[in-house]
């Protein structure tokens, strides 16, 4: 039985995802507290930092000035009398979500923390105080996502938003060398070219799969989502055509749309806008698509090819913890090292099932002959993999 | 003595007037279970087994409480939602006949009346008789213990000369959005769903009931659900499902008889009078990939279900059971409850005012043999007025961006019967 559901289309780049992610994210997960680990720092330098006074006491822990302007904002909490309430929280105005604390401030400590805020109302928490919750309204109008502010995260999505247009590009024009193959009726030759041309799309596949209509035209599987034979169509559709069906009757028409459909994705990336938080959030997603539509061989189910777009999954998720890693060593030294020894472990079991040339020039051995128990060790590597890459997406958000 | 092979043969006299002049090894066991469970001979106040005690009994001990088994509709649906599931579909085996199908619906009516008054199947047993009662839910308490029976699609072909008793409405469902479906877990000519808040003893239903039917039924497949996901009464709490959101929190609940009657009770609209008061039953079998959901952030997880993972409030804001407001927008100028939010979807106000009276359990079938992941998910049960109302609701899921975390692996629909006057069993209806 095939386990796959995945459609990540919620995922990646465009730039409605982009905006929609903006209000919470930006605004909450920005913090920083003396010691802790967050991108507070990158707020840009041009901006004046507002502060606020908060004195811990039995009463409550009202912010002074309770009102302030859009923008870094620094909270210096101190509990200078002797009493109990001992954290102060920056918090979502339905109470719900914390964007910022500080805690364990017993009588004569204090801290800071500090992050960047959108406009809007919150509340400041104290619990255990007689009066929890404080008003705190945050003034003027949006600003950017402060991560532009840093060079390092600026980078590292130009870098990103490059890395997908190239392989959006090459997609087409291998698809194109792919058709003509099938156009002159070479079967074997389209055969060797389908894995290949594959790894361009799983690449980018977090991406395109923001547009969730034309990645089911170019991507979809039957049953997973087509369940109409008319709208089966695409590489699979194709796939199956070469290896299942063994004719090549109507491959030309199909391979002729899939390139019209992926040069309207090409369109569609040229102008989409990336952040770092859905850059990571979308190298995890690559991992658990690895782990799951590759792993139980539903993806590629007439070809067997899918050690080749297995390995193209993981590649391109190390292309963002590469983009992501001189930003992310400064938050946090032990997750890209964390990351780097479990993708080794997964190349390590990936390097057992090499071939030369392999199953249809994949390089690897055709999927079926992976055994249970080499499929089982690959899916823990690679969920274990992931485990590690979910823990960036914390770590980059601005 | 009415246990073992003695009983047996006593027993193929009854009931009178039954006894037609068939015979055969199957016929003889069914007439055994008849004697003992129909014809209302039901021996009652045997000590010592799974106690119980009358329904709402103030002050009873924890789990006795017994569900009433009689009453104008099957109990197990507007129940408040037990802890426990033991779900059980079989077929009829090829050779039984409609009489021997009858026969084990009267026998399945007594042995359920006993267990849900909190009895042991039969009488105690001979020392050279295999016991009546397989033994295990001795001692264990009732814990409200219901079951239900429902009739498939399949049942009414030519097999026991019940097509012209088939309903309308009753027919497998149409393939549908994000299910690849595993014939070891899709349909069944029976269906027995028994809960209770004791596991044991929703189990132990199930399985006295298919031994009560070996020879003219056999398993399909069973399902153990570990953990209620539903809400059914507003005197219970929402509880979680393996996402960690609450679930259940726009439910049917036992206290609106006026929705009950718009969307779960079958009523003058059928083609088939003896259904009426009765419901439809749709499972489906719901693997979660939970590795991936735990691996998504906090507010991702939010937007793709549409709540506050920890009140369980909308997104548009309030508290749980606030009315989500899905024109509601964000300072951002999107929707506060995203397009593709699974409460947004799969909201009365999304699918022209249509509501199920939800069941549904945790489940867990252990572990992928092929990826090592866990495989579990949500054992969803449904009732409902027409299956139509399911099909448009998982329609319109098409687009969830829960889809990209689960699957249906398993589905079923059942006709389920109305309750039953003391005296009555299922199937008379049915076979009148």
């Amino acid at each position: 039985m095939s386990s796959d559901g995945m459609r990540t289309r919620r995922r990646g780049a465009a730039a409605a995802i982009v905006a929609a992610s903006l209000a919470l994210v930006a605004s909450g997960c920005s913090s920083s507290g003396s010691g802790s680990k967050g991108p507070a720092g990158t707020a840009a330098s041009t901006d004046t930092t507002s502060t606020v006074i908060i004195d811990l006491t039995s009463q409550g822990c009202e912010p002074k000035p309770a009102t302030v302007p859009a923008g870094p904002v620094s909270f210096e909490v101190a509990n200078s009398g002797a009493g109990s309430v001992s954290e102060a929280e920056l918090r979502t105005s339905d109470l719900a979500h914390i964007l910022g604390e500080q805690e364990n401030l017993t009588p004569g400590l204090s801290g800071s923390f500090s992050l960047t805020i959108q406009p809007g109302t919150y509340k400041i928490s104290c619990p255990g105080a007689s009066r929890q919750d404080w008003t705190f309204t945050v003034t003027g109008t949006a600003t950017g996502p402060s991560w532009q502010s840093n060079p390092q995260l600026r980078a590292a999505v130009q870098g990103y938003a490059g890395y997908v247009k190239q392989n959006t590009a090459d997609l087409v024009s291998h698809t194109r060398t792919f058709c003509r193959a099938i156009n002159a009726q070479d079967m074997n030759q389209a055969k060797v070219l389908y894995p290949q041309v594959r790894v361009y799309y799983e690449r980018i596949e977090p991406v395109a799969e923001v547009w969730g209509s034309l990645d089911t035209s170019i991507d979809g599987r039957w049953e997973n989502p087509v369940t109409v034979r008319s709208q089966f169509t695409g590489f699979h559709r194709i796939e199956q055509m070469l290896w299942q069906d063994n004719s090549p009757n109507g491959a030309s028409a199909m391979c002729s749309g899939l390139v019209t459909n992926e040069q309207q994705l090409l369109t569609l990336v040229s102008t989409a806008q990336y952040n770092p938080l859905e850059m990571a959030s979308g190298a995890a997603d690559l991992i658990n698509e690895a782990g799951t539509s590759k792993i139980s061989g539903e993806e590629e189910r007439y070809s067997n090819t899918d050690l080749r777009v297995f390995a193209a999954n993981v590649e391109a998720s190390m292309k963002v913890v590469t983009l992501l890693q001189p930003y992310l060593q400064g938050q946090d030294s032990g997750l890209v090292p964390l990351i780097r020894q479990r993708e080794a472990a997964v190349e390590k079991l990936l390097a057992n099932l090499t071939a030369t040339p392999g199953y249809d020039q994949t390089g690897y051995v055709e999927y079926t002959a992976v055994t249970k128990a080499e499929r089982r060790q690959l899916s823990a590597a690679v969920n274990a993999l992931a485990e590690a890459m979910s823990q960036m997406s914390a770590r980059v958000s601005a | 003595m009415s246990a073992g092979r003695q009983a047996g043969e006593q027993l193929t006299q009854q009931p009178p007037g039954e006894a037609t002049g068939r015979s055969g090894p199957s016929r003889r066991r069914l007439l055994t279970g008849a004697g003992l469970f129909g014809a209302g001979a039901v021996a009652g106040g045997l000590a010592g087994y799974f106690t119980g005690s009358p329904d709402d009994s103030p002050g009873a001990a924890p789990g006795t409480q017994t569900i009433p088994f009689y009453g104008a509709h099957q109990a197990g649906i507007i129940t408040p939602a037990q802890d426990r599931l033991a779900f059980g579909t079989m077929n009829v085996v090829p050779g039984a006949s409609r009489a021997d199908l009858r026969d084990l619906l009267r026998a399945w009516t007594g042995a359920a009346a006993q267990m849900a008054a909190g009895q042991l199947v039969g009488e105690e047993s001979e020392a050279n008789a295999p016991p009546v009662d397989t033994g295990e839910a001795v001692g264990s308490p009732v814990s409200r213990l219901t079951m239900t029976i429902g009739y498939g699609p399949a049942l009414f072909d030519d097999r026991f000369g019940l097509a012209a008793r088939k309903p309308a409405a009753l027919a497998d469902l149409p393939p549908l959005p994000n299910e690849n479906l595993d014939p070891g877990y899709t349909g069944g000519d029976l269906c027995i769903q028994a809960c209770s808040d004791n596991p044991l003893v929703a189990f132990h239903a199930v399985r006295n009931l298919a031994r009560i039917g070996m020879g003219v039924v056999a398993h399909n497949w069973m399902e153990l659900g570990f953990g209620r996901t539903s809400t059914t009464s507003t005197a219970q709490a929402t509880p979680r499902n393996l996402l960690g959101f609450k679930d259940g929190t726009r439910n049917i609940k036992a206290e609106q008889a006026d929705l009950q009657n718009r969307h779960v009770w079958v009523g003058q609209e059928t083609d088939q009078p003896w259904l009426r008061g009765g419901s439809y039953l749709v499972a489906r079998k719901i693997r979660m990939f939970v590795e991936n959901w735990d691996r998504d952030y906090l507010a991702d997880q939010e937007k793709v279900i549409g709540r506050a993972k920890v009140s369980g409030a909308p997104l548009s804001g309030g508290s749980e059971f606030s009315t989500p407001d899905f024109a509601r927008t964000g300072a951002d100028g999107q929707p506060a409850i995203p397009a593709d939010a699974h409460i947004r979807l799969a909201s009365p106000e999304h699918n022209g005012g249509i509501h199920i009276l939800r069941r549904g359990y945790s489940f867990t079938d252990g572990i992928d043999p092929q990826a090592g992941t866990l495989l579990g998910g949500l054992f969803f049960i449904a009732f409902m007025k027409n299956p139509s109302q399911f099909v448009r609701l998982q329609t319109a899921l098409a687009g969830d961006a829960l889809n990209e975390y689960i699957h249906h692996t398993g589905s079923a629909v059942f006709a389920c019967p109305p309750g039953l006057r003391p005296g009555q069993h299922w199937g008379d209806a049915l076979f009148s």
